[in-house]
C-alpha cells in the first residue's frame, strides 16, 4: 500500500514536470482581483487571438511581499544556473523592477512590441532612480489617495496642513498603516517629506542621492510622530480600508486600485470618497516584464503587447477597474465613451492628478527616510 | 498505592533509564537479569541501530532545511563583505523593544493555552456528565482548522471596536457603544494565539489522559479525593511530557506566524516575524532579517534546551 | 434525581454557552462572509447576501476543485512520508541510547524555529537544482520538513510515555522486537501518532509560501488563492477558500477518531 502511493506519487511528480511549448505562464504580484483579471479577461482574449496557446496564472500576493517573492523565485532560478525559467511574464510593483533589471533578470522587450511607443511617461523609463526603459510596460498606474466618507467628514482635508488640523480637532479618526504594513502608509509618509522634508521634494524623486540629506528630515519627523499620536495606526493596507468600512477612522490614505476593489466587493459604503492632498502623496505603476531566459518570448512579448494595446487598456483597465491606464491617456481615451472616461476623475480631477500625483522618492532615499522613521517615530 | 504511583511516573520519562537502575526500584515485577544482561552486550548496536532509526528524518531536515538555511544565515554576519556583527547590533538596536515584546506575547499565549487545553483535558478526561463532555468534545477543536491568515481575518473584523462581538454585546443591550474597545493590538494576537492553538494542545493532551491507567485514578476517587485534586496530582504529573511536547512546538509555531501579527497588530512594538518580512520587503536587507530570525531561533532553542535539560535529569535519576 | 442533575446543568451550561460563543463567534463572522454580497458600518450584519463570489471561487478557469483535489493528495502522501520517517526516528529518540540526542530534537525543530522568510530563495534554489521544482514530490518534501517537527516530537513524546516494561514482558514471553513493537508499542503510541497525522495533515494543507516557491506554476494548491484574498482583505474569497478546506480536514480528523476509537476498543478487550 505505501509503496503503492510512493510510486504514484513518484510518478505524480515526474507528470507534472514538463511544460508544453504553448503554455505561457504568467505571474504576478497583487489581489486576487489581478489574477482574475489575467485568469477570466486576459487568459481567453489572447488565447482566442492565438489558438493553441494556454494561459496559466499564479498570484504571489499583495503588496510589496508578492512582487519580492518574485524577485527571490528569479533569483533562485538565476542562482541555481536554470536554463529555461518557469515564467514567462511577470506582473510586479515599480520598486522591484530595479534590483530585476540591476540583476539581468529581464528582456528588454518594450521596443519590439508594436505598443511599446504609446508610453511616454517618465515612469516607464525610470523606477526609483533605476534606468529601466525598454524592460517595462506598465499595466497601470496607481495613485495613494485619502479616502473619507463625506456622510461623517463633510469637508476633507485638502493639504497636508489640513490633516494635522484634522486630526488634531478630531483625535483618531485620521488612520494610516504606518510602514510596516504596506505601501499606502508608506506613501503617506513620503508625502509627508514632501511636504515638511525641509529640502527639495524633487531632488528626493529624481536624485542625486545626498545622504546629508537626512538631517533636513529630523523636524518632520518630529511632528510625525507628535501627528501619529493624535492618529490610529491600522493594520496595513487592507487594515485601512477595514478600519474606514467599520467606520472606526474617518479618513485615511488607500490605494486607489484597492479602493475601487473593495467598493465593488461591497466592503466599503458606496458613498466613499476620495481626495489627493496637497503637496501631493506618491504613486507607482505595475509593470509587466518579461524574465530573458523565459521560454517562450515571442509569446510573452505578444501577451504584453495585447494587454498594453488601447482597447484592452480601455476595457480591463478603465472600464472593468476604474484604474488610471498604463500607456498614454489620449490613446486610452479615444476607445471610451465619455461617462466612463469621466468616471474615472470622480473625485481626483485630472489637473490634481498630475500636480499632486507623485512618483516615491528614488530607492537610497526611500530607503533612508524608512530607516529614519523606524529610529525617530516608529520606536 | 503512592509507591506504585511514583514508579509509574518515573517510567514514563525514564526513556534513557538503563533497565539495571529500574529494576532495582520495580524488583519483582519484570525479570530483570535478562534484560540487564542484554543490555550490557547491545550498547553498541543499540546505539548503531538508533541512529539509523532517527538518520533518514534528520537527512530530510538536514539537506531540505538546514543546508540552504546555513547559506543564507552566514549573511548575517556579513556586512559589506566583510564578517562582522553588524547586523546583529542593528538588530538590537531597532528591535529589541519588539524581540521583547514577542517574547512576552508567546509567553502569556503559552500559560494561557497550557491552562485552557489542561481545563479541557481535564473535564474530558475526568468529566462526570458524559453529555457535556461529548458537547465539549464537539466544541473545543474548530479553530484548529483555521489558517493562520483566516484566523487574522475573522478575528480582525470580530474584535475591532465596531466589529461583530461588540456590536452583539450592544444589540444584546449587555455594552453601550460608548463602552466599545478595540482588542486589535497585543491583546488581539494573544487572543488570536490562544484560540488558534488552544486546541492543539488540548487535543494532544487529551489523547495522553486518556491513554492513562484509570485504575489510580478510579482508586483516588474511592478515597474521596475531588476532581480538581486528581488532576493536578495524578493525572497532570503522567502526561507532563505531553504537555511540555504541546506547548513547545505551539511556542515554536507562534514564534514564525507571520499574517497574525500583520494583520491584528497595528501598533509599535510588533513581532519579530513582521519586522523579517519588513527589512526583506521593504529594504532587501536580508542580513538583519537572518539576525533577526537567528535571534528567534535561539529564543525557541532557549526554550527547548530547558525542557530537554529537564528530561535528561530525569531520565538519569 | 432530575433536580439534581438541572442544578448541575447551570455552571455547566454557561461554561460550555461561553466556551461555544468563544469558539463559534469568529467562525460565525466567518460564515457570514461567505454569503456577503455588501457589508460594512454601520450595519450590524450583511446589507446583502448572496453567492456571487462562490462563483467566483469556482469560475471554471479558477481551477479550485482541481487546486483542492492536489491539497488533499499533498496533504495525504504529506502525512504518511512523516509518519512514516517520523515513528522510527521517535521511537530510537525515546528508547534507545541515543547520543546528541537533544541535539537531534533541536536539529528536528528548526525549520519551524527559524521564521522561513529568508530561506526561501535558498530552499526554491536547492530544489530547482534537484530538478524538484514544480513537482509534487517536491512540495510534499518541502512539507514534509515542517511536518516532522509536529510528527518527531509528538512520537517521541507518545513512545517515552508507554511503560517499557509491557514491552519488555512481550519481549521476555518470546516475541521479537520488531513483533514487539507491532503488536504492543505502536498500538499504545498509536492515540499520539495519529494525533500528530492531523497536525501533519492540517500543516501541510495550510501551507502556501513553500509551495509558491516549489510548485508553482505546475503545481496548484487552494491555499495559494487562500494567501492571496486574505493578505488583500478580499474577506468573501478567503472565507469561502477556508470553508473549502475545512471539508478535508474535518474527514481526515473524522477518519483518524474512527482508527483511534476502534483501536482503543480493542485494546479494552484485551
Amino acid at each position: 500500500m505505501k509503496t503503492q502511493l510512493i510510486a504514484s506519487m513518484l510518478a505524480a511528480g515526474m507528470l507534472c514536470t514538463p511544460l508544453s511549448a504553448a503554455e505561457l505562464t504568467v505571474l504576478t504580484a497583487g489581489d486576487k482581483n489581478m489574477v482574475d483579471y489575467v485568469n477570466e479577461y486576459l487568459g481567453p482574449l489572447f488565447e482566442k487571438e492565438n489558438p493553441g496557446t494556454k494561459v496559466r496564472v499564479v498570484g504571489t500576493g499583495p503588496g510589496d511581499a508578492g512582487s519580492q517573492k518574485i524577485l527571490e523565485r528569479f533569483e533562485a532560478q538565476g542562482k541555481a544556473g536554470v536554463e529555461k525559467w518557469d515564467a514567462d511574464v511577470a506582473v510586479v510593483h515599480e520598486k522591484f523592477v530595479g534590483p530585476m533589471v540591476e540583476q539581468k533578470f529581464l528582456e528588454a522587450y518594450r521596443s519590439r512590441i508594436p505598443t511599446g511607443s504609446l508610453v511616454t511617461r517618465a515612469n516607464a523609463k525610470i523606477a526609483l532612480g533605476t534606468n529601466v526603459d525598454g524592460y517595462v510596460m506598465p499595466m497601470f498606474n496607481s495613485q495613494t489617495a485619502l479616502a473619507y466618507n463625506p456622510a461623517l467628514v463633510p469637508n476633507p482635508p485638502k493639504t497636508y496642513d489640513e490633516i494635522v488640523e484634522f486630526a488634531k480637532k478630531n483625535p483618531k479618526q485620521f488612520g494610516y498603516n504606518g510602514i510596516k504594513g504596506g505601501a499606502s502608509g508608506v506613501s503617506f509618509v513620503m508625502g509627508w517629506i514632501y511636504a515638511y522634508g525641509g529640502g527639495d521634494a524633487q531632488k528626493l524623486m529624481n536624485g542625486p542621492f545626498d545622504p546629508n540629506e537626512a538631517k533636513n528630515w529630523d523636524k518632520a519627523f518630529a511632528s510625525l510622530k507628535e501627528f501619529t499620536r493624535n492618529a490610529t495606526l491600522t493594520p496595513g493596507n487592507a487594515g485601512t480600508l477595514d478600519m474606514l468600512s467599520r467606520g472606526e477612522i474617518a479618513v485615511g490614505p488607500v490605494w486607489v486600485d484597492m479602493f475601487y476593489s473593495w467598493k465593488a466587493n461591497g466592503q466599503l459604503p458606496p458613498e466613499m470618497k476620495l481626495v489627493l492632498p496637497a503637496p501631493g502623496m506618491p504613486g507607482q505603476p505595475m509593470h509587466y516584464v518579461v524574465p530573458a531566459k523565459s521560454a517562450n518570448k515571442e509569446l510573452a512579448e505578444k501577451f504584453v503587447a495585447l494587454a498594453t494595446s488601447p482597447k484592452v487598456q480601455a476595457e480591463g483597465i478603465v472600464k472593468r477597474f476604474n484604474w488610471y491606464p498604463g500607456i498614454d491617456a489620449q490613446h486610452v481615451q479615444a476607445n471610451l465613451d465619455k461617462e466612463t472616461w469621466a468616471k474615472l476623475f470622480t473625485d481626483i480631477s485630472p489637473e490634481e492628478l498630475a500636480k499632486y500625483g507623485k512618483p516615491f522618492p528614488i530607492s537610497p532615499y526611500n530607503s533612508a527616510i524608512l530607516e529614519a522613521y523606524e529610529r525617530q517615530v516608529g520606536n | 498505592m503512592s509507591a506504585k504511583l511514583e514508579t509509574k511516573v518515573s517510567d514514563a520519562w525514564g526513556s534513557e533509564t538503563p533497565p539495571q537502575a529500574r529494576s532495582a526500584d520495580t524488583s519483582g515485577m519484570v525479570q530483570a537479569t535478562g534484560s540487564a544482561a542484554e543490555s550490557g552486550g547491545w550498547a553498541m548496536p543499540v546505539q548503531a541501530i538508533g541512529l539509523l532509526l532517527v538518520a533518514p528524518a534528520l537527512a530530510v531536515v538536514v539537506f531540505l532545511f538546514i543546508v540552504p538555511l546555513i547559506s543564507s544565515v552566514t549573511g548575517a554576519f556579513d556586512v559589506g563583505g566583510a564578517l562582522s556583527l553588524g547586523n546583529f547590533a542593528k538588530a538590537f538596536e531597532l528591535y529589541s523593544g519588539d524581540m521583547l515584546f514577542t517574547l512576552a506575547i508567546v509567553l502569556l499565549s503559552s500559560a494561557l493555552i497550557a491552562l485552557f487545553s489542561i481545563m479541557i483535558g481535564g473535564y474530558l478526561t475526568l468529566g462526570s456528565n458524559p453529555r457535556a463532555v461529548a458537547i465539549l468534545r464537539w466544541i473545543y477543536r474548530w479553530p484548529l482548522f483555521i489558517p493562520f491568515i483566516v484566523v487574522g481575518q475573522i478575528l480582525r473584523t470580530f474584535l475591532a471596536k465596531n466589529g461583530l462581538m461588540n456590536n452583539i454585546f450592544i444589540e444584546l443591550g449587555l455594552m453601550t457603544p460608548l463602552s466599545a474597545m478595540s482588542f486589535l493590538d497585543w491583546r488581539g494576537i494573544v487572543i488570536a494565539f490562544v484560540w488558534k492553538q488552544t486546541p492543539f494542545v488540548a487535543l494532544l493532551l487529551s489523547g495522553a489522559m486518556a491513554s492513562i491507567d484509570r485504575s489510580t485514578i478510579e482508586a483516588a476517587r474511592n478515597l474521596g479525593a475531588n476532581r480538581l485534586r486528581i488532576l493536578v496530582e495524578i493525572v497532570l504529573p503522567q502526561v507532563r511530557t505531553t504537555l511540555l511536547v504541546g506547548l513547545i512546538l505551539s511556542f515554536v509555531t507562534m514564534m514564525s506566524v507571520l499574517s497574525v501579527p500583520l494583520m491584528i497588530n497595528a501598533q509599535s512594538p510588533t513581532m519579530i516575524t513582521a519586522n523579517m518580512a519588513f527589512r526583506i520587503n521593504a529594504y532587501r536587507d536580508y542580513g538583519v532579517a537572518n539576525a533577526l530570525g537567528l535571534i528567534s531561533l535561539l529564543m525557541t532553542s532557549a526554550v527547548a534546551w530547558i525542557y530537554l535539560r529537564q528530561t535528561m535529569r530525569e531520565h538519569s535519576r | 434525581m432530575s433536580a439534581y442533575l438541572d442544578w448541575k446543568w447551570i455552571p455547566r451550561g454557561i461554561a460550555l454557552g461561553i466556551l461555544a460563543f468563544i469558539i463559534f463567534g469568529p467562525l460565525v463572522n466567518l460564515l457570514l462572509w461567505t454569503v456577503t454580497e455588501r457589508w460594512y458600518f454601520p450595519h450590524v450584519l450583511p446589507l446583502k447576501y448572496g453567492f456571487s463570489f462562490w462563483a467566483n471561487v469556482f469560475s471554471p478557469r479558477g481551477n479550485a476543485m482541481s487546486s483542492l483535489g492536489t491539497s488533499i493528495f499533498i496533504a495525504i502522501l504529506t502525512v504518511v512520508l512523516s509518519l512514516g520517517l517520523a515513528i522510527p526516528a521517535g521511537y530510537a529518540l525515546a528508547r534507545l541510547r541515543l547520543p546528541f540526542r537533544g541535539l537531534i530534537l533541536l536539529a528536528l525543530l528548526i525549520p519551524q524555529a527559524f521564521p522561513n522568510l529568508p530561506v526561501y530563495v535558498n530552499i526554491a534554489r536547492i530544489f530547482y537544482e534537484y530538478n524538484l521544482n514544480g513537482t509534487i514530490l517536491g512540495v510534499v518534501l518541502v512539507h514534509v520538513t515542517h511536518g516532522l517537527v509536529y510528527a518527531v516530537w509528538i512520537a517521541t513524546a507518545a513512545f517515552s510515555a508507554i511503560d517499557r516494561e509491557l514491552e519488555e514482558a512481550a519481549r521476555s514471553m518470546g516475541a521479537s522486537a520488531l513483533r514487539g513493537f507491532w503488536d504492543v508499542t505502536l498500538p499504545i503510541a498509536a492515540p499520539g501518532l495519529l494525533a500528530s497525522a492531523i497536525f501533519v495533515f492540517l500543516e501541510s494543507l495550510d501551507e502556501f509560501t513553500g509551495t509558491y516557491f516549489v510548485g508553482a506554476p505546475d503545481v496548484s494548491t487552494l491555499p495559494l488563492l487562500l494567501y492571496t484574498a486574505g493578505s488583500g482583505g478580499n474577506y468573501q474569497i478567503a472565507s469561502i477558500t477556508a470553508l473549502i478546506l475545512l471539508i478535508p480536514s474535518i474527514a481526515f480528523m473524522f477518519v483518524v477518531e474512527r482508527f483511534l476509537r476502534s483501536d482503543v476498543l480493542s485494546k479494552v478487550g484485551h
